[in-house]
């Protein structure tokens, strides 16, 4: 109520303020709707896909922005059934597992070796990483495959998990490197004088400091595996092995006209990605970033 | 002595295991594309060399170079889709207000979705029946612009772009405003005594002071191009009559749809060599407006 008897209201003249800052002017009103609109629109293609996934397929061709006229929870488990949902979903649970437990312990171990000790080859070895962030990833596709047919582990969780930990080590690496540069070797020293080897310095000392670093890395692996489409379609054939995704481009090609399921099903993959999203938003965002600079 | 052994043991076991995955999965894969390339081979059965008829053969191909020149278009979409609104937005986002933040995850939200169910939510856009954009249009009066989307094959290049666009503002953004962060308080405050406009400020400040963060982020862009297959894969499989093939969907097509396994590896390792190409080329060009 303050703000309604400013001094140019007093004196209908113009009064410079102590603190201009503080005042909105209509522009910036203007500036912060069209933030708005634009942030809205980002999430409304989402915000879609979650309200149409609750509506009967008459609904959603009738009335495909209204809110559902009868909210349908059994969309959801029909997907979880009739669509082999829960199949894809223990399988992307177990291939991601599988690939973060790899990811975090050899990209911890890894990143301490590279970033901590002095040896012969450390440059050569660290170049080779950094190497890796050049190659686009599907142009390894074909060989990839090939290898695999070789090797006979086509058709396996294998197939998968292997790939994606070896294509997050880089980061995971750059991850544990950077972090531990704030970690004192005052302290890896004293360890090494109460009797600790370097097994045990690792163990007891790194390990539990790197936690916030391995945090980030378990995101940003969770992301890339859980949402990882083109390994999956390529090394995948098995339906019984099928990821999310994979189960998901199913319905892309117009062959399911179930619009309902197809949506319910979208939701059921996409839930744990925004709930992760929603609790650790600024840790993915700033690990995304440094990932990102891998390409 | 005992002493450097200890080191030398640990330092081998425990390099050993991730260098191993690494070298086999990332890098030799890379030789092999290379090495097959030389290869007429259709998966099963003898392969026989061929030299260098794989290589000369995309080179040929006319639908090898409009896939090309797809991911070009991609590449110019996310440079001039992407770059400015992450570079705006970012001028505008860099306070920490409660707002502010509230708008940097809703940009950035795409980006922990899988592309599929981006492709597929898009698909749903874009669909000549039941798409609402077609909707859209038709319940705003612009009935005659109602099209279809992915099938008109002189605009479904610039249709698929916008889920590209769409889905990857945010870690520029992100990239920009810490970027930004980083440019000393005082050059702004010295700029508004100065009298400089915001305009001005912006050109002859800001985009200085951050052109390493652009250059990082243009490389990022073309990168993200040869990225842009599972989006496409989804939305329309490269066709109608390949009019959005991409380079990726080039490969993997002729490799798992008509197996020539010999053709797709010689098609990979061109993928390697043309991004290389872009983003050497890239940055040799902007090393002249360097600062």
């Amino acid at each position: 109520m303050m703000n309604l008897i400013s001094p140019e209201t007093l004196t209908g003249k113009t009064v410079r303020r102590p603190l201009p800052r503080r005042r909105k002017s209509g522009w910036l009103w203007g500036v912060d709707t069209v933030l708005l609109v634009y942030a809205l629109a980002t999430i409304y293609p989402l915000l879609w896909l979650f309200i149409s996934s609750f509506k009967s397929v008459r609904d959603f061709s009738a009335n495909p922005f209204a809110l559902p006229s009868v909210w349908q929870f059994e969309n959801y488990t029909r997907a979880w059934e009739i669509a082999g949902i829960g199949r894809a979903f223990a399988n992307s649970v177990i291939v991601t597992l599988g690939s973060l437990a790899l990811t975090l312990i050899l990209g911890t171990l890894t990143g301490y070796i590279l970033s901590r000790l002095n040896f012969r080859f450390k440059g050569v070895i660290m170049g080779l990483f950094v190497l890796g962030m050049l190659i686009p990833i599907h142009s390894t596709l074909v060989p990839l495959f090939i290898m695999m047919k070789n090797l006979h582990i086509l058709d396996t969780y294998a197939s998968l998990i292997l790939p994606y930990a070896a294509f997050e080590l880089p980061v995971a690496i750059f991850i544990v490197a950077a972090y531990l540069t704030s970690v004192p070797k005052e302290l890896e020293e004293a360890a090494m004088i109460d009797g600790n080897g370097y097994w045990g310095i690792f163990c007891r000392i790194i390990m539990p400091l790197a936690v916030p670093a391995m945090a980030t890395i378990s995101i940003l692996g969770f992301l890339r595996s859980w949402n990882d489409f083109a390994f999956a379609l390529v090394f995948i054939n098995d339906q019984s092995l099928k990821t999310l995704p994979l189960s998901l481009s199913i319905f892309s090609d117009g062959y399911g006209t179930d619009y309902s399921l197809t949506m319910a099903a979208m939701s059921i993959a996409v839930i744990p990605t925004v709930i992760v999203y929603l609790i650790f938003q600024e840790q993915i965002m700033k690990g995304m970033v440094a990932g990102a600079v891998k390409g | 002595m005992a002493f450097v052994n200890r080191l030398r043991g640990f330092v081998v076991i425990g390099l050993l295991p991730a260098l191993v995955l690494y070298v086999v999965f990332v890098l030799v894969p890379i030789v092999w594309s290379v090495y097959y390339g030389f290869y007429n081979w259709k998966g099963i059965g003898a392969a026989s060399f061929t030299g260098l008829d794989n290589y000369a053969e995309a080179l040929r191909d006319p639908i090898f170079w409009r896939a090309l020149k797809n991911n070009l278009i991609i590449v110019a979409a996310s440079i001039l889709g992407q770059l400015p609104v992450a570079l705006v937005l970012s001028l505008i986002l860099r306070k920490s207000t409660l707002f502010h933040r509230f708008v940097r995850s809703a940009v950035f939200m795409p980006m922990v979705v899988s592309t599929v169910v981006i492709g597929m939510i898009w698909g749903y856009i874009y669909h000549p029946q039941i798409g609402i954009l077609n909707v859209i249009l038709q319940n705003i009066g612009l009935g005659s612009w109602i099209r279809d989307w992915l099938g008109d094959a002189r605009i479904n290049m610039y249709s698929v772009s916008a889920p590209v666009i769409w889905a990857n503002i945010g870690p520029y953004l992100i990239i920009f405003i810490s970027a930004i962060q980083n440019i000393p308080s005082e050059m702004e405050d010295a700029a508004k005594l100065d009298g400089a406009v915001r305009a001005k400020w912006l050109y002859l400040i800001v985009i200085p002071m951050i052109w390493d963060t652009i250059k990082v982020a243009i490389v990022l862009c073309i990168s993200g191009s040869l990225k842009a297959f599972d989006l496409i894969y989804i939305m329309t499989g490269g066709g109608p009559a390949q009019s959005t093939e991409l380079l990726a969907t080039y490969m993997y097509n002729n490799t798992f749809e008509v197996f020539r396994y010999g053709y797709g590896s010689a098609v990979s390792s061109l993928i390697i060599v043309i991004s290389l190409i872009l983003v050497l080329g890239s940055q040799l060009l902007m090393r002249k407006r360097g600062v």
